[in-house]
């Protein structure tokens, strides 16, 4: 049971508090946080779940806004974790992101939807688009409204149709003029090269992203060609277990609008798209870098957005790089990054360069990771296909849409020396 | 707009001068004051992400945010308070009281306490505009506490608002109503939530599930019943989401009475799946509970077989799943270690680690094994079928909460074939919801522990990346290292050496500890683990000379460390290593590693056939350096030289004498005191080897006449450490998914799973507690009296309560009347000191009292009536006890069922202890009983009939029973045996008792009566036992 809630600024300012039950927490709370998160530094900022002398408290970050709960009795703590993930989501997607400006210049929605998401340190209605009913997201047209006509109310005075519904996560009479389903999958590739240049891990996570505009209440069938490559899955709680169970099938009344529908995992791929081969070689307090990028295995699409990033040792003082395609930028937090965006047809694209390690160091002992980033319209590199989209229920035919898009996730290479 | 526009203009006033370009909006009124320079740090931020641009972007930025701040509550934000609020509030125009509500929001957001509104707010509670019903609503839950008589105004409104045709009116009405959280509106409520738990609204009925904690929140013991009643039937309810609220409803206010699911358990289970995601958390907890109450634990999981294999070797049924088990864990070559953890996991769940560790501090093993009644068989009862296969599609949730609820039930009851189901969702949780990570990586590491086989073939996903922080590194680290099979270790150790390179020294460290811990689970890799191992100290004493990089000490430090955690497994086959490490010493020059070194000389000295020949070179070595050591290594030299002259034989033993008595000359006026103590001492003990030769020649002569002092120095320097289990195993393990599981303590509220088979199911179907108390007396109580003691009283508040030892007196917070039933019934112990605790102390039990009191005592009519009340009061006091249903079969058994044996101190945690030994049944056993006589020496006084029973062989004498207060001495007379304190109420009278008349002998076997008069309520009344055998 969650006790309060704290929004805080990435300086350490309260910006909101919400109190759930009757144990007040004092603010004081969020000093003590505040001065542990200082003095320890990053392995305290990431700790999920810390014990503090008084209460228990949970913490995400998002965006620099640190969403901090409260408790003192026993919960199961991914509760809590959740919780303030589902607040996040809800409020990025009402406000149109996260910062601190947004969350003061709208702090009235912010309370309204706080307490519509949470009772008494337990979640009440949780469901966005429930929410969206209850509560009107703040946008232009209410803006102007409320400027010109001085009544500003976004609240609903009608309890949404939804929470009585079986399928709780749907408004009951949807109409559309435009009949139409998008469903896109957008994949992440992992993967790992160690400094010996093999691949040790290699793997898709894999989201299917549906977009939705039905009248009624579609019943909507999906398949994939393929369903046996999927390692992990996980569903939306609109998905039906028992066709899943028994022919993969992914069978559910959609929510209406863009909604996580699945997500996924491939394990075990051979090859990645493209190459990054960093090398480092060190002598006499001086160290060359060279990278080289390139195209491994041709997906068949254009790679875009390539960019390599890798955070310089702490034992390096300078470091003077140059690359003969791209731009290259040194961050006052000794982070590196090279954009290179697409491969040109005529060279390999390669950064090079001299790091000044500290004086007394001969050489270099410690080897920096870089992390890459590339994104690729049009291809599943997991190989995952949809077989077909069936849609019953419904008055007219509606348009159906398919796209894929892989990008780089958690994709690093550690460099060789 | 206008208002909002002008703000902008100040801020350009305090603008660094190149930045103060000509606005875009040159309204200009510098009559407005600005409270606060919140748009400051807002262009700070903007110059922070567009430094190059400087002044135009600031300007640019300014514009854009205006406009989108246009039409937002962002001037009632910053400046609350720029208009007066009051009138706004009595305004006749809705928009004009949203606006001051919103003011009033922002002064609560930003901290103010704006109570001093409250009455004119509450008045707006009327208004028919739900935004302003809502605004109030926030306000009100916010001070109703601070201002309880006019929160009152608001009652009549929210009634009025309960009839309401729009169930969202009805909805908040009752919300509001149950936040408000005062005693006297508190039958309100309670009627209200009843009326609106039979709404025809789902979302109101669930409203009212969530208005059941808020009004149990406030401990009104008389309505207990009723709140269960209610949670009852919305647990019968047909929608799923409102079962949901229920199921949350019943955590909070009757988590214990799991007779509640009995009749409803399939229906539940059936409803699992259509929940919503923060109902199935609850109900799946509540779902375990209940099964394993009243079916108990499953044969064929874990829970079993981890601590009933060996002593069902002969049943046939179960010597293959001992099989499966020896197969899963034994390949490890530690498959008896690894049983062990399983057994210590399995029995933490049950007794919670507290209780589970002390105990099996001093009964030495045999009574934690679990009674085969416990179990039932996972394959032929439906209950545990159902249970599992409603929860396994929950192992595919996108709330990572519900999975990992949904895998501990697996867990705790799948067969142990089937438990590798929950591996790869909970992998998959660790990709899919970053924030989750950390949480499911602690789980996940208890489970790999207990069962490293589940997720050996899973190493690739414990890899690290570079987005993971450092906790999560290193949980990572410590999962790999208990995972490593033979097969995996290789990719394992590539993987490792990658990290030893890594930027993160604190991590490279971790890691080379990492290796240590494989090597020792492994033997076979042990060699290629030392060579690395060797590498990397050579590899690091160059480089860790530089001052400036703080973590190549540490990675240092750990790899000798690492080394000498794996030689001591088996010294005699590394003394290469041994000889490899002492020569690079000259290299190495960080002082702990150096010191490691220096001890590994001293105590691996006569081990193999080159190294005791290095000796001597070694020990002037060390002579000569002596001087220049840091203050570890100093103390390691004196002992080492010390250890080495001991062991010596032949000719060496003049060169070690003479460096042992230079070093210690050396040390002797050493500038820091330890090292020159430790230099008198040594020379004291070893005074008879520093001597002249003649000594040593007589001690070898006539080794009976061996000085004391020599023996003595034997055994404090040549005591060889034994090769210990790998890892300590005093772990705590808390159930999976629990808060308690992550911060390594017992949080207020934590319940261990209930007692299996706690729970009967007669044939009427009806569902009663039964105390085991025959069997492991106490332990029923245990169970059921725990939450009581974490009553959340007491939760509000003291730091020390939440510590780790978990025992702190609770008197002084517990504020209303939850907090006796604990020292009655609860069984607390004292029990540390005494160690053959003698006395048992049974409670007669208070339902019998109540039956059967009436027939025992023999006095008047009026008495017993006058003295039954009395009782009754008394017995009001403590709700724990009224809410156990003990059974009649129980009450005939009475005899040894409760013991309460009270220390203050150890009361948060009740434990409980056979303190008459059921095996040799020796002892005092003393019963008492509640009489129904009134004193008669005051009418203030209560009778309690006192019977001792000696169990002894022995006569016993001078059998005595005092108050604790007035006899501490009692202990100094050496002859008490036992001192049992049972604290038996807590209030704020002073204690007074009336001494008992001494027993002056009871024969074995003989039971004597004694009446105790005593004054109820009194705080604390604490009864001493002394005799004499």
């Amino acid at each position: 049971m969650l006790q309060c809630i704290f929004l805080l600024s990435d300086s350490g300012e309260v910006m909101l508090e919400k109190q759930l039950t009757g144990h007040r927490v004092d603010r004081s709370i969020c000093d003590w946080f505040w001065e542990h998160a200082i003095s320890q530094g990053d392995s305290f900022k990431l700790l999920p779940v810390v014990a503090s002398p008084t209460h228990y408290l949970f913490q995400i970050v998002r965006e620099g806004i640190t969403f901090l709960a409260c408790t003192q009795v026993e919960m199961p703590p991914l509760m809590g974790i959740e919780f303030l993930c589902r607040v996040a989501d809800v409020l990025s997607d009402y406000l149109g992101g996260l910062n601190e400006d947004l969350i003061k210049d709208n702090f009235v929605i912010v309370y309204q939807l706080l307490d519509e998401m949470i009772d008494n340190g337990f979640p009440l209605t949780t469901e966005p688009n429930i929410l969206r009913e209850m509560i009107a997201p703040p946008n232009i047209v209410s803006k102007v409204l409320s400027v010109v006509t001085g009544n500003s109310s976004n609240m609903s005075n009608t309890l949404p149709g939804a929470t009585a519904s079986c399928v709780p996560w749907r408004t009951t009479d949807l109409k559309h003029s435009n009949n139409e389903v998008y469903v896109d999958l957008v994949e992440e590739m992992d993967a790992i090269i160690n400094r010996d240049g093999v691949l040790v891990k290699c793997e898709i996570f894999g989201e299917v992203q549906v977009n939705s505009h039905l009248s009624g209440l579609p019943d909507l069938t999906l398949s994939f060609a393929n369903p046996s490559i999927l390692n992990d899955v996980s569903f939306h709680p609109c998905v039906r277990f028992r066709p899943w169970e028994s022919h993969q099938i992914l069978s559910f009344v959609p929510p209406d609008g863009q909604f996580k529908l699945m997500s996924y995992r491939v394990k075990k791929l051979k090859s990645t798209p493209i190459y990054v081969k960093p090398q480092l070689t060190s002598d006499a307090g001086t160290c060359r870098l060279n990278v080289l990028v390139g195209i491994r295995n041709d997906p068949g699409k254009t790679i875009d957005s390539i960019a390599v990033q890798f955070q310089l040792p702490p034992c390096i003082l300078s470091a003077d790089l140059t690359s003969n395609h791209g731009t290259v930028n040194i961050l006052a937090n000794k982070t590196c990054s090279w954009s290179i965006g697409r491969i040109p047809k005529d060279k390999a694209p390669s950064m090079t360069g001299t790091l000044v390690l500290e004086t007394g160091l001969e050489r270099l002992n410690v080897f920096p990771t870089f992390q890459v980033d590339f994104r690729i319209m049009g291809v599943a590199l997991s190989g995952l296909q949809i077989d077909k989209l069936d849609l019953k229920n419904l008055p007219t035919r509606p348009y159906k849409g398919f796209r894929a898009l892989t990008r780089a996730g958690e994709y690093e290479v550690r460099s060789q020396f | 707009m206008i208002r909002h526009l002008q703000m902008q203009s100040p801020e350009a006033d305090t603008l660094p001068p190149q930045t103060a370009k000509p606005s875009l909006f040159p309204v200009f009124d510098p009559s407005i004051p600005i409270s606060k320079p919140r748009t400051k740090t807002l262009i700070q931020s903007h110059r922070k992400m567009f430094p190059q641009f400087g002044a135009t972007a600031e300007t640019l930025s300014k514009a854009s945010t205006m406009v989108f701040r246009i039409g937002t509550d962002a001037h009632l934000y910053d400046d609350p308070e720029d208009v007066s609020i009051a009138p706004l509030l009595d305004s006749k125009f809705d928009s004009e009281k949203c606006e001051a509500l919103k003011r009033l929001l922002a002064l609560i957001a930003q901290g103010f306490d704006v109570a001093n509104f409250f009455p004119q707010v509450v008045k707006n509670v009327a208004s028919q505009s739900l935004e302003v019903k809502k605004l109030v609503y926030l306000y009100l839950l916010q001070y109703a506490e601070k201002r309880p008589n006019e929160a009152l105004l608001s009652i009549n409104y929210f009634q009025k608002d309960l009839g309401d045709t729009n169930p969202l009116v009805r909805a908040w009405a009752l919300r509001a109503m149950a936040g408000i959280r005062l005693h006297v509106i508190a039958p309100l409520v309670l009627v209200a939530v009843g009326k609106c738990a039979r709404d025809p609204s789902v979302y109101v009925r669930k409203c009212a599930a969530n208005a059941l904690p808020k009004l149990y929140d406030l401990r009104l013991e008389e309505n207990t019943s009723t709140l269960e009643e209610i949670v009852g039937i919305l647990l019968n309810d047909h929608s799923p989401v409102v079962v949901g609220a229920a199921a949350a409803a019943f955590v909070s206010v009757c988590p214990n009475n799991l007779s509640l699911i009995g009749k409803k358990y399939r229906k539940l289970c059936e409803i699992l799946p259509d929940m919503e995601e923060w109902g199935q958390i609850a109900l799946i907890g509540i779902l375990l509970r209940y099964v394993i109450a009243r079916h108990g634990l499953v044969k064929e999981s874990i829970m079993f077989s981890s601590h009933c294999a060996e002593s069902y070797n002969s049943d046939n049924d179960d010597s293959d799943i001992n099989l499966a088990l020896k197969e899963d864990t034994g390949d490890m070559g530690s498959g008896i270690y690894r049983s062990e953890i399983a057994n210590m996991v399995s029995r933490c769940y049950i007794e919670g680690p507290d209780e589970y560790l002390s105990r099996s501090s001093y009964t030495n093993g045999d009574s934690s094994k679990l009674d085969s009644a416990y179990f039932t068989s996972g394959k032929s009862n439906d209950d545990v079928k159902i249970l599992l296969q409603c929860t396994s599609p929950l192992l595919w949730s996108h709330n990572s909460a519900v999975v990992l609820a949904a895998a501990a039930v697996h867990w705790i009851m799948a067969p142990m074939e089937d438990v590798k189901r929950i591996v790869k969702p909970l992998l998959f949780v660790m990709r899919s919801s970053n924030a989750s990570k950390y949480v499911v990586l602690c789980n996940i590491q208890v489970f790999a522990k207990a069962m490293p086989s589940l997720f050996a073939p899973h190493f690739e996903d414990f890899f690290t990346c570079f987005s993971d922080s450092y906790p999560i590194k290193a949980l990572k680290l410590e999962i790999l290292s208990s995972i490593a099979t033979d097969s995996s270790i290789s990719f394992i150790f590539q993987e490792f050496q990658d990290y030893i390179k890594d930027p993160d020294r604190r991590f490279a460290a971790d890691t080379v500890a990492a290796i240590g811990l494989c090597a020792q689970r492994l033997p076979k890799v042990a060699n290629t683990c030392l060579e690395g191992l060797l590498g990397l100290t050579r590899q690091e004493s160059t480089t860790s000379d530089f001052g400036s990089v703080d973590g190549e000490a540490s990675v240092l430090i750990q790899a000798v460390m690492s080394i000498k955690a794996i030689i001591k497994q088996d010294p005699p086959s590394h003394e290469k290593v041994i000889i490899q490490l002492v020569r690079s010493l000259d290299s190495i020059k960080v002082p702990t590693a150096r010191a490691v070194i220096i001890w590994m000389v001293g105590e691996y000295n006569s081990i193999g056939h080159i190294f005791p020949k290095m000796l001597t070179t070694v020990l002037q070595y060390l002579a000569r350096c002596f001087t220049s050591e840091a203050l570890e290594t100093k103390l390691q030299i004196v002992n080492t030289s010390a250890k080495v002259l001991l062991c010596a034989k032949g000719e060496d033993l003049w060169t070690f004498k003479r460096v042992l008595s230079y070093v210690l000359e050396l040390a002797k006026c050493d500038l820091n005191y330890d090292v020159r103590d430790r230099a008198r001492i040594l020379k004291q003990l070893l005074s008879c080897h520093l001597g002249s030769q003649g000594v040593e020649e007589e001690t070898n002569r006539l080794p009976e006449k061996k000085d004391l002092t020599h023996v003595l120095a034997e055994c404090i320097l040549r005591g060889r450490t034994k090769p210990t289990s790998p890892e300590p195993i005093n772990y705590r393990f808390y159930l999976p998914g629990s808060l308690s599981q992550i911060v390594f303590h017992a949080a207020p509220g934590y319940e261990p799973l209930p007692k299996p088979c706690s729970l009967l199911c007669d044939d009427l179907g009806q569902c009663s507690y039964v105390v085991q108390g025959i069997k492991v007396p106490g332990e029923g109580t245990t169970s059921s009296d725990s939450y009581e003691t974490d009553d959340p009283d007491t939760l509000s508040g003291s730091l020390n309560e939440r510590s780790t030892s978990g025992s702190s007196p609770q008197h002084s917070l517990t504020g209303s009347n939850g907090s006796g039933a604990s020292d009655d019934s609860g069984s607390a112990n004292g029990g540390d000191d005494n160690t053959a605790s003698l006395i048992q102390f049974s409670d007669v039990g208070n339902t019998y009292i109540k039956q059967n009191g009436a027939s025992q005592s023999g006095s008047d009519d009026l008495e017993k009536l006058m003295s039954k009340r009395a009782l009754e009061s008394w017995l009001d006091d403590h709700p724990g006890l009224s809410d156990l249903n003990i059974s009649e079969q129980i009450q005939d058994r009475n005899s040894s069922a409760r013991i309460s044996i009270g220390d203050i101190s150890g009361r948060v945690k009740p434990k409980s202890y056979t303190l008459l030994d059921p095996a040799n049944g020796n002892g005092l056993k003393v019963d008492y009983s509640f009489s129904s006589e009134i004193s008669s020496i005051s009418s203030q006084l209560i009778c309690l009939e006192v019977s001792f029973e000696n169990c002894f062989t022995e006569p016993m004498t001078k059998v005595v029973l005092v108050d604790e207060e007035s006899n501490k001495g009692l202990d100094s007379a050496g002859q008490t045996l036992v001192t049992t304190e049972s604290s038996l109420t807590s209030h704020n009278d002073v204690p007074t008792l009336v001494s008992m008349e001494e027993i002056t002998s009871l024969e074995p076997g003989q039971t004597t009566k004694r009446i105790l008069h005593c004054s109820f309520p009194s705080p604390s009344l604490a009864f001493e036992a002394g005799f004499m055998v």
